[in-house]
């Protein structure tokens, strides 16, 4: 039930590029006109409005700016691509009557634009359990004089409430605590990493307790003029087949450790 | 939405016995992608080297670990290994231009091997796993933009043999790019080839407009080998493209370039 996410960042526009046709020919044949909705938390619940319709075979960008009249500036505004009608207002994330597949998911393109350039990936949210937990490390900045670097913690989950935590930022090579940010749920949270004291070689290591999501790393010239934009891995992700969740559960178990040591 | 008795049997053919990719045969040998360099005047590839089985250890990773690059041109053929030593808890921003030179082409593919699986990893049945995080400079931009791997593509044997991780399908399957193509720009996309056969894969531009297939590019990819294909994408010009082949993935690696402008991402 995959949801796709307008990216929102300093200085660039957020766009979602939604595509009605499988990613194969073989997980999924139908290819029916679906509805194109926009999904976003309030006060009140999941509010979900209808955006139009998509046509068979068809792709549709949307950007921030059109959804500005609908969607409050600051919650995030979550696409989708349904058979049947969602909710108009829900006390949990709506399930979508949509199709899915796996090999690979179903995606879009969610991108970043200035006036001159853009980056985007190909990606998906579901929503997360609320006691899960970040752990990530992040080779992505870049040093200049005239690039600044963002990481931006990409957060649903199932219940509107609004909650908060925070993410600690460490330099992985001594556990040094580098910066602590708040951050929320259903959000996109934008964290500054320029300042807070990396070098070139330096690894930053990511830790939330409070909540999870997906890292993603925005670096950008400041006349905009060259981006990029990409997500680092779960820790899972550091190994394949066998238990997997458990080399991440011992993953997670040990850098906690470590950051208890160092308080 | 829940799919039906018939569904699931269609798709019973084109999963049962068709991994997207195969467990290594030998317990605990390391695991890689099979990553995409790109080395010419316009371009510099780099690869970010972490000291993934010491982020493992408890009480704090030590010294001693190292890890292997292994290179291949675009037809496969490996024609470097070189030992890098971990610096545990950093990050080593390798060039690959000083590793694969002038000699082998301007794209080919690597493999970055660790030399030790922490035991805790083993213990669960799992292999570690190098699908980290490379980027591209073109034509000396200020910034590089990054993409991350995503495929168990290639091992190592117990005897130090490469072990290709790639599974085909029996049939021909259709990978679509869930990508709209815009104009003006160059798009570049680049597949490789994890299997261990050589694989026929035909590239299909089609427009989003009409629907109309514009034009179709058959290449044959060896194994552990890269391709290119370019589309020049006019203003107004909107397209897709479809990949078909045996490969039960043929998730192509997209570079876009728009007034010396790059991005880069994986379908």
């Amino acid at each position: 039930m995959s949801y796709y996410p307008i990216l929102k960042a300093p200085g660039v526009q957020g766009w979602t590029t939604l595509c009605n046709f499988a990613p194969n020919n073989w997980e999924t044949t139908r290819c029916p006109t679906q509805l194109m909705n926009v999904t976003w938390p309030s006060a009140d619940g999941w509010m979900t409005k209808n955006l139009g319709v998509l046509a068979p075979n068809a792709m549709r960008t949307i950007t921030s700016n059109e959804v500005a009249d609908v969607v409050p500036a600051e919650a995030v505004a979550l696409l989708s691509l349904t058979i049947s009608a969602p909710p108009s207002q829900s006390e949990t994330l709506p399930e979508l009557d949509t199709f899915r597949t796996m090999v690979p998911a179903w995606r879009a393109t969610l991108g970043l634009s200035s006036e001159v350039a853009q980056a985007s990936y190909q990606g998906e949210i579901d929503p997360f359990p609320p006691q899960g937990t970040l752990l990530t490390f992040g080779p992505f900045m870049q040093f200049g004089a005239s690039i600044e670097n963002f990481l931006i913690l990409l957060n649903i989950e199932g219940s509107p409430k609004r909650r908060q935590s925070e993410v600690e930022v460490y330099n992985a090579d001594g556990m040094t605590l580098m910066g602590r940010f708040e951050v929320r749920n259903n959000a996109a949270n934008v964290i500054p990493l320029d300042g807070l004291g990396f070098g070139v070689g330096d690894l930053p290591a990511f830790i939330c307790r409070g909540l999870t999501g997906i890292p993603l790393y925005f670096s950008r010239t400041t006349d905009g003029a060259h981006m990029s934009l990409e997500h680092t891995h779960p820790p899972g992700s550091l190994v394949v087949h066998g238990r997997r969740w458990e080399a991440q559960k011992m993953l997670k178990n040990v850098w906690f450790k470590r950051v208890a040591s160092c308080r | 939405m829940q799919v039906s008795h018939l569904e699931r049997i269609r798709r019973a053919l084109w999963t049962l016995g068709q991994p997207l990719t195969r467990v290594p045969a030998t317990p605990g040998m390391p695991v890689s992608d099979l990553f995409v360099w790109r080395h010419s005047n316009e371009w510099q590839t780099s690869f970010e080297l972490i000291d993934i089985p010491g982020l493992f250890a408890e009480g704090g990773a030590g010294g001693g670990r190292c890890a292997t690059i292994y290179c291949f041109d675009r037809s496969g053929r490996c024609f470097l290994q070189k030992r890098f030593e971990l610096l545990p808890n950093r990050r080593h921003t390798v060039e690959m231009a000083g590793l694969v030179g002038r000699d082998h082409g301007e794209v080919g593919t690597f493999a970055v091997f660790h030399s030790e699986t922490p035991a805790a990893v083993t213990a669960v049945g799992s292999y570690l796993a190098e699908r980290g995080y490379v980027s591209y400079r073109y034509r000396n931009a200020p910034l590089r933009a990054y993409v991350h791997g995503n495929l168990d593509a290639i091992s190592l044997g117990s005897d130090a043999q490469i072990e290709l991780l790639g599974a085909r399908g029996l049939f021909p399957r259709e990978y679509r790019l869930q990508h709209e193509m815009k104009g003006v720009a160059l798009y570049e996309l680049g597949l490789v080839n994890p299997t261990s056969a050589e694989q026929r894969c035909a590239f299909q531009l089609v427009s989003t407009q009409t629907g109309k297939i514009l034009e179709i590019q058959n290449v044959d990819l060896e194994p552990r080998g890269a391709v290119l294909i370019p589309y020049q994408i006019d203003e107004s010009e909107s397209a897709r493209v479809i990949i078909k082949s045996k490969l039960v993935m043929a998730r192509p690696l997209v570079f876009r370039i728009q007034d010396n402008k790059l991005g880069v991402f994986h379908g």
